[in-house]
């Protein structure tokens, strides 16, 4: 009783002096992976060639100009509402409604689930990087639950309403029961988990690889993917264009899910025990939690919400399951650090990246900088945030802040400073 | 914990051991009996596939990378900071590698420096570089060191198909036209079989040499005990003026650049950088780190281990040419993924260093 009090207090301690900091240390993170973002720019600016710079520093010209590129980027993003060199500046013909922000939401809608799922294991103490697996395996059971029960329903609405949530709920089954396996792995053979989830991301990929190639695959089709699902049982889009991808519905289940697993996280019992699991694993022990029976549980529920962002990518974006599933999981460690692993601030920093991700198409088109540049931010954002000493040292020396504990980054490993 | 609890630790992790390593000898033995009894069927393609010469040899070059990044990952871990960003290491010393190549030009020699040489040297330096910041990253800013690697592996893995996109404009370089090569020492390299150690890559040279160079600097040497003690007890190796935070650079900038080596040697023994998915690299850096926790932190077993998974690799890849039996490939391309998988679970209680994954503070402020 009392040492499930003590821990109770250190957890309120622990999180009562971290909020203002955190959201404050992924601003300042933020801000530095961009800035390294236009030093990169630049440098590669240099390496490629062009007809006429881009912008001229020290007198040596660059091919790529940065500013222009966030600039680009975050219009374009938005679906163009400014007009880049032009005295203007407001786009007359611009509508909220557009292609451009529908990519933008609809990579937003899949981040809050991988975020999610990732968030969840990281707050338990468990570095689950396999989200990208449960997602594959989670998305291809969706997709062929879908195609052999659709024919069963009745077509139009009806069916859509009882195949959909169904079909997500098989996805987060599948996702949840391919995350409980580093789970138990970790529970009752002390097998690290980073490593088993990376190696299970593998064999995730090739399994389902597999299955589509040689038994479920499209025999129409050159590529390795299923026959599609009948649009009536797909999440259309609303309001939005149709190119878009983008359906409103996901995003308000996605909103839902965060203050679902929110409740879960900080209102229930269960929350309590993966939490303390997660940042006091001996207060834990002492106040009774059953630690493997934790693990395995949390990480079924983070393999779960990874599999529904797969249910969400088959029924929104493809209709279908296709071979080279892109790296949502991945962007999802980056969403959730940037988060500080609280699920209502997976919100934002998934609007944020789906902004860098959809923006950087408009990137390549219109500037000529490859969009994989993304994939560059997606991993300093990481290192940047992983290192809140670093801007507490960068504070200290223009004497902002006052010296604070040292707060730890969610997730296992935690007391190291204290040797 | 007290002795005989750490003794009875360390007889369960050598019984683990010793039943893997002889369930994998079993295995061998079973196969090859069958592929004597039956030599027409399966296990006849087995057998051959297990004593060819040139499955030896491309299992030898295959643990090239793993084996460099696991030495390193030993040095890391043992001074006291894990590495789980040896995966980033080797994909950004194999793309460096490949580009200074291109850049300088393939055919050029500068300064009796073959092009592709100055490339091999190029991609360590990118390594320890990287390894460096990382370095910064975890001692001098405290960061969480498993969040750190994995932002190393995550900005190696978005940086290099950018790169090569920008040079190139595709996320795989053109190929070179030229590799490594081999180097054929003669009389040895006609010995039927184990004459594939004589006529190799010059990396797998590079390898026969560093792994018990390693050893020996790891267990022989001033340094090699400092690294330890840093790992194991910084307070002690402190108390007798050895500055921890130093012998942890070394070790961490050590692994940058063992696993240079291995980047390197990847890409330029294929003269090509390939960066789809996962890039050429595909885990090896993680494979990297099950093979050294399975030869529990000995340069020699990872060695061993390293081998092992390269071995199933280039068995594998030879398996997929013989005709004749219903098994995708990509099915038995898991395999090396799935021995990882299950040998992590055997050798799971592994005893890692005991301050590994901490900071240490002198308590003085000139860090």
């Amino acid at each position: 009783m009392s040492a499930a009090e003590n821990a109770k207090a250190v957890l309120r301690r622990l999180t009562a002096a971290s909020a203002t900091e955190r959201i404050l240390i992924s601003f300042a993170a933020l801000i530095m992976a961009v800035l390294v973002g236009a030093v990169i720019i630049l440098v590669s600016g240099r390496i490629t060639t062009c007809q006429t710079a881009a912008t001229t520093l020290f007198g040596t010209g660059f091919c790529y100009d940065p500013v222009e590129v966030y600039l680009v980027l975050f219009n374009g993003a938005l679906g163009e509402p400014f007009l880049l060199n032009d005295p203007a500046l407001f786009n007359p013909d611009w509508n909220p409604l557009n292609f451009g922000f529908a990519l933008t939401l609809k990579e937003t809608t899949l981040l809050i689930f991988t975020g999610l799922s990732v968030a969840v294991s990281f707050r338990a103490g468990l570095f689950n990087i396999g989200t990208q697996g449960q997602l594959v395996l989670g998305g291809l059971a969706t997709a062929l639950f879908s195609f052999f029960v659709a024919p069963l329903l009745p077509s139009g609405l009806v069916g859509g309403l009882i195949l959909i949530p169904l079909a997500v709920v098989i996805g987060a089954l599948v996702g949840g029961l391919y995350g409980a396996i580093p789970g138990a792995l970790k529970a009752y053979a002390d097998a690290n988990e980073v490593i088993t989830t990376i190696m299970l991301n593998f064999i995730a990929a090739q399994i389902a690889f597999v299955l589509v190639s040689e038994f479920f695959g499209n025999p129409d089709s050159q590529v390795v993917e299923t026959t599609p699902i009948p649009d009536w049982a797909t999440l259309l889009p609303v309001a939005f264009p149709q190119g878009g991808d983008f359906s409103i519905l996901a995003l308000a289940f996605g909103l839902a899910l965060v203050v679902a697993v929110w409740f879960l996280l900080e209102q229930t019992s269960f929350g309590y025990d993966l939490r303390t699991s997660g940042e006091q694993p001996e207060a834990a022990e002492y106040g009774g939690v059953d630690a493997k029976r934790t693990t395995v549980t949390s990480m079924f529920l983070s393999g779960a919400l990874g599999g529904m962002g797969g249910a969400i990518w088959v029924l929104m974006v493809m209709g279908k399951w296709q071979a080279g599933v892109p790296a949502l999981g991945f962007d999802g460690i980056t969403v959730s650090i940037l988060a500080g692993n609280n699920p209502f601030g997976v919100v934002p920093a998934a609007l944020l990246f789906g902004t860098l991700k959809s923006g950087s198409l408009a990137v390549q088109f219109g500037t000529g900088v490859p969009k994989q540049l993304v994939g560059v931010l997606r991993g300093l954002i990481i290192l940047f945030v992983a290192m809140p000493e670093f801007f507490r040292m960068l504070g200290s020396t223009i004497d902002l802040e006052p010296d604070r504990e040292t707060v730890a980054t969610d997730g296992g490993r935690l007391g190291g400073d204290d040797e | 914990m007290s002795t005989t609890t750490i003794d009875r630790l360390r007889d369960t992790e050598l019984s683990y051991r010793a039943t893997l390593a002889g369930g994998a000898l079993s295995v061998f033995l079973l196969i090859a009996l069958l592929g004597l009894a039956f030599p027409s069927s399966i296990w006849g393609n087995f057998l051959a596939i297990l004593t060819s010469r040139s499955t030896l040899s491309s299992a030898l070059r295959l643990s090239v990378p793993i084996t460099f990044a696991a030495l390193g990952g030993i040095f890391s871990e043992k001074a006291g900071v894990v590495n789980i960003g040896l995966e980033g290491l080797l994909i950004i010393s194999a793309f460096t590698a490949v580009i200074t190549t291109a850049v300088v030009g393939p055919e050029m020699t500068v300064v009796g420096l073959p092009a592709i040489w100055i490339g091999f040297f190029a991609g360590i330096l990118s390594s320890v570089l990287f390894s460096a910041l990382f370095a910064v990253v975890c001692i001098r800013f405290k960061a969480d060191q498993i969040i750190a690697g994995l932002a190393v592996w995550l900005i190696a893995l978005g940086l290099a198909p950018f790169a090569a996109t920008v040079y190139y404009g595709g996320v795989n370089t053109d190929n070179l036209g030229t590799t490594l090569g081999t180097w054929t020492i003669p009389v040895l390299s006609d010995i039927p079989f184990f004459g594939a150690f004589f006529d190799a890559d010059p990396a797998v040279y590079m390898m026969l040499v560093a792994v018990p160079a390693s050893w020996y600097v790891l267990n022989r040497t001033a340094f090699g005990r400092h690294v330890r003690a840093s790992g194991e007890n910084p307070k002690a190796l402190d108390t007798v003026g050895v500055d921890v935070s130093r012998v942890r650079y070394a070790g961490v900038l050590l692994s940058g650049f063992l696993a240079g080596i291995g980047g390197s040697a990847l890409s330029l023994g294929l003269g090509q950088f390939v960066g789809n998915n996962q890039t050429m690299v595909n885990g090896k850096g993680f494979i990297a780190i099950v093979a050294y926790l399975f030869g529990n932190y000995n340069p020699i077993g990872a060695f061993g281990a390293s081998f092992l998974f390269a071995g199933l690799e280039a068995a594998q890849i030879r398996l997929q040419q013989v005709p004749g039996y219903a098994i995708p490939d990509s099915l038995i391309q898991t395999i090396p993924y799935v021995t990882v998988l299950v040998i992590l679970a055997l050798v799971g209680r592994t005893r890692i260093p005991e301050a590994a994954g901490e900071h240490y503070d002198t308590g003085d402020d000139n860090r």
